[in-house]
């Protein structure tokens, strides 16, 4: 009897291998979709462009790698994302996998229309392969397909480029930002915050963009860059929000790191050029009256990178004086996209969360029409900027050439 | 692994009744008592050796009366023998009348360190074979033995396995008595306690055990001496037999006694309580209780300060985990959570296996198993063609196999790194588990990917806590905790602030150090003060 239980408490023990090698996959079996191009087609249905990476193409080292192209897109169509993904299957040899997509590229004519928008994101956030940090941008005055084909010279994956183009210029220059489809859905189900979402455009030939002979060139006849931000409504694009005023966005949302600020400096245009490093933003409601009043103050810090005048850098009266102009040319920026939000009447900065944080009651009877009501809001943008250096050089030689 | 060990309880019992048979038949000399005619002795001896050439007797007088010296050629010291037996045998003047020819014989003839009278025929045997030389005496129905060993021995050399950079250059060797001398002299100390006894029933194997009285415990003293007593084999070939035949589980690949060919490092573990083993013939001394950590602790660590050996010791630990999982990881990582490797990475090893056309477990499976035939190989040559065979395997492990297509680099950076890493631990007992382990773990990890690889740890993990060395759990300080071992466990503190000896093991004395051992320079108030006492 004992024997007999031991013998059973061995193959008990076993169970759990005889699953044998579910869900095993070999690397070799599996298509990487590196990025994801939605259109809407004539028919109305979802055109997925799937791009591919071809491993062997891109990695470097390896006898006869680097040949031919980094990148494979195969198309199919659906009703559904779901449809198309297994539409594609009959034309790729291998199984597709999700977990290493990076970019989600929707077309302008898709993210326009509200039900087709929406019907996309539940299958990125309900597949548990599929990362829900993935970047979604918007192709603008081109296909998302066009978009998903073009390949890109210095880096061999066209979503890295992608990818980390917008952190770089979120960091250094500060007009885009990176946005995960995460950061969409928050956006669209939130009542306090409206989502953005950045365009990019094709530039150039665009016939060429997918061809080896692109990237034969120094200047390639197409490449791809971010343009401007989509200011979303109701989980539909409404509007644009172009290049100054976009960084205004970026500010406010407390993602700017360092940019580039030009001033006017005793009449004379493009006189100096004022980089911040630095800079914090905080958005905080004040009540007058009962009616929520929006306090935003940014402050920041950086150093004169260009003087193209005779100035004299040595007196901190002039470096005060420097600093107030920057503040005011920030201000006047965040003001302007305030005004442009306003007149979209959406509510991009998530200023409706903020009331919501300092007074929940008020907030409850303000959600309902909340966006209307931010239309008339009113916003008060206090800056404090501070040049902290000016560079390995103290006067310009601007100063001497006048003497 | 009860089933196994039932079915082989019926195998053994046959076994030991063999055993017992085996055990009678040299122990017949017993029966008869040393005659009084030495020459009917020695015919008796030259009877039960069959004639070996290598009996030498050499028949004497002294005085008037006759007698007969026996000596084993080769194991006896010849010089011995002439200078300090027949010598003294042929120039002593015996007194006339009657005399106890045998007293006179011990006390003025032997110019020999150690006599001994011995009394039956089993001594006889025994002091021959240990290289003594037994005298008969006509008309005597006892021996003498004296003490003329002196055999061909090994010279004391630097240690093969265990290397240290700081640490003495000293070596165990084949003999029991250089090794026991090697432990006194680093030990003056009366408290060392040196038992012997013989293991073997034909090869009658020397067995010193060793411990600190007042520092061991007593209970482990006693186990060990009464596992070593109940050991019944026809022969002991080496230390290796003896640790097989007193350790608490064999079902286990982890080594729950610990061996060294360092001197110092035996004497260090006598000094925490443990007990040490010599067999002779083996220059690894077996050391008991032995816990988990034990492995990981290099003698260097104690020889360098406390905070490289700290670091060191970290490296060697996570060395070893490496060499444990670290085919398994690739494997799992590879076909189950590709998702886990970073996208330019993955990409880059799908490229790489592009070409391979095996799963990437077989691709793992022969690179390792490849990688032990050579190193299995590389253990056994001769030294002549060992360089070609090591040629020959880097070609074919490194570069043959990545250009055939057969391998990806990858891989055969994976194995590189578990190898290397398997390298590092000090205790080779400790690293051949790990190697066994990697093997189970790369099938686990083929089946349910990084589940199964960390069911085979927790496995791995239960089953170490499960184990015992002579009563003291495997994993000692760290389960059941200890804060105070914690001095010598992941961290080596500094030597000051090890006090204690480690718990359990070590009764009694627990202390190691005295108060106020940390060093630096002298305080000025303390100076201040004492020069005002004075």
């Amino acid at each position: 009897m004992k024997k007999f239980l031991l013998v059973m408490l061995v193959l008990i023990m076993f169970i759990p291998i005889l699953s044998a090698c579910w869900n095993q996959k070999e690397l070799t079996d599996l298509a990487f979709v590196m990025a994801l191009g939605i259109d809407r087609g004539d028919d109305n249905l979802y055109h997925v462009s799937f791009q591919l990476v071809n491993p062997a193409n891109v990695s470097a080292g390896q006898t006869g790698g680097g040949q031919g192209l980094p990148i494979a897109v195969y198309k199919s169509k659906g009703r559904t994302i779901t449809e198309a993904a297994r539409n594609a299957t009959k034309k790729v040899s291998r199984r597709l996998y999700y977990a290493h997509t990076n970019l989600v590229v929707v077309s302008e004519e898709v993210a326009k229309d509200r039900t087709l928008m929406l019907n996309l994101l539940d299958a990125f956030a309900r597949d548990p392969e599929f990362r829900t940090t993935t970047e979604i941008v918007i192709s603008r005055d081109a296909s998302a397909e066009e978009i998903v084909t073009t390949l890109t010279i210095l880096d061999k994956l066209p979503v890295t480029k992608i990818t980390k183009e917008l952190k770089f210029t979120e960091a250094m220059k500060g007009e885009n930002m990176s946005i995960s489809i995460d950061d969409l859905i928050d956006g669209i189900v939130g009542n306090g915050k409206e989502p953005i979402i950045n365009g990019y455009k094709l530039i150039g030939m665009k016939e060429e963009a997918n061809k080896a002979i692109n990237l034969q060139k120094t200047t390639t006849d197409a490449f791809l860059a971010a343009d401007g931000l989509a200011v979303m409504k109701d989980g539909a694009l409404i509007d644009w929000i172009e290049n100054k005023k976009s960084r205004g966005v970026i500010w406010i949302l407390n993602k700017a790191k360092s940019t580039d600020i030009t001033l006017k400096w005793n009449g004379k245009k493009n006189a100096l050029s004022v980089a911040p490093i630095r800079s914090k933003t905080k958005v905080s409601t004040a009540f007058k009256n009962g009616k929520p009043v929006i306090n935003i103050k940014i402050e920041n810090e950086g150093w004169l990178s260009e003087a193209n005048t005779a100035i004299d850098l040595m007196d901190p009266k002039t470096m005060g004086k420097i600093e107030k102009l920057t503040e005011k040319s920030i201000k006047k920026e965040v003001q302007s996209t305030v005004k442009e939000a306003k007149r979209l009447k959406c509510d991009i900065f998530g200023f409706g969360d903020v009331v919501h944080k300092a007074n929940p009651n008020l907030w409850k009877k303000l959600k309902g029409d909340w966006n209307n009501y931010f239309a008339n809001l009113e916003v008060n943008v206090k800056v404090d900027s501070y040049v902290r250096r000016e560079g390995v050089r103290t006067n310009p030689f601007w100063s001497d050439i006048n003497k | 692994m009860s089933i196994l060990s039932k079915m082989l309880k019926t195998k053994q019992k046959k076994r030991q009744d063999d055993n017992y048979k085996q055990k009678q038949d040299p122990q017949k000399p017993e029966d008869l008592p040393i005659f009084r005619d030495y020459q009917e002795n020695i015919a008796r001896i030259k009877e039960e050796t069959g004639n070996s050439s290598d009996v030498n007797i050499r028949e004497f007088k002294i005085g008037s009366h006759k007698g007969g010296l026996v000596f084993i050629d080769g194991l006896a010291s010849d010089q011995a023998i002439a200078d300090y037996i027949l010598e003294s045998v042929i120039e002593i003047e015996v007194p006339g009348g009657p005399i106890d020819i045998f007293q006179f014989m011990m006390d003025e003839a032997m110019a020999l360190g150690n006599v001994k009278t011995i009394e039956d025929w089993n001594q006889v045997f025994d002091s021959l074979f240990s290289g003594n030389t037994v005298i008969f005496l006509q008309g005597c129905n006892k021996a003498i033995s004296g003490e003329t060993k002196g055999w061909e021995k090994r010279a004391i050399s630097e240690p093969s396995t265990q290397l240290s950079i700081r640490g003495p250059k000293d070596s165990f060797t084949e003999t029991l008595r250089t090794n026991t001398a090697l432990i006194r002299r680093r030990i003056k100390s009366p408290n060392l306690r040196v038992d012997s006894m013989k293991i073997g029933t034909v090869s009658q194997t020397d067995i010193a055990i060793l411990y600190i009285d007042g520092i061991a415990n007593d209970k482990i003293v006693g186990e060990v001496k009464e596992r070593l007593q109940r050991i019944n084999i026809d022969s002991i070939l080496g230390s290796g037999y003896v640790e097989q035949l007193i350790e608490d589980q064999t079902w286990t690949t982890f080594p729950t006694t610990y061996h060294s060919e360092r001197p110092d490092v035996v004497t260090s573990h006598l000094w925490e309580g443990r007990i040490a083993i010599i067999c002779d013939g083996t220059p690894f001394v077996v050391t008991v209780p032995a816990i988990f950590i034990q492995f990981f602790q290099a003698p260097d660590d104690y020889y360098s300060r406390f905070d490289i050996s700290t670091g060191i010791r970290i490296l060697r630990i996570l060395a070893f985990l490496i060499a444990v999982i670290g085919p398994s990881v690739y494997i799992a990582a590879t076909t189950f959570h590709q998702e886990m490797i970073p996208t330019t990475m993955a990409i880059a090893i799908a490229a790489q296996r592009e070409s391979v056309p095996f799963p990437a477990f077989v691709e793992a499976l022969i690179m390792e198993v490849t990688f032990e035939i050579l190193r299995e190989a590389g253990l056994r040559l001769p030294r002549a063609v060992g360089q070609a065979v090591s040629i020959v395997g880097a070609l074919v492990i490194g570069q043959a196999a990545v250009q055939a297509g057969f391998v990806s680099p990858v891989m055969v950076i994976v194995v590189s790194i578990t190898a290397i890493a398997n390298f590092s631990t000090p205790v080779f007992a400790m690293a051949i588990a790990a190697r066994l382990v990697r093997f189970v773990l790369m099938g686990l990890a083929t089946v349910l990917g990084f589940y199964g690889i960390m069911l085979g740890l927790m496995f791995m993990t239960i089953h170490l806590c499960s184990l015992r060395s002579f009563g003291i759990p495997y994993m000692m300080p760290l389960a059941p905790f200890n804060l105070h071992n914690q001095q010598d466990a992941f961290v080596r503190f500094p030597v000051w602030a090890m006090k204690n000896r480690p718990m359990f093991i070590s009764k009694g004395n627990m202390n190691r150090t005295g108060e106020n051992q940390k060093p630096g320079p002298p305080k000025q108030s303390e100076n201040q003060s004492k020069n005002g006492e004075e």
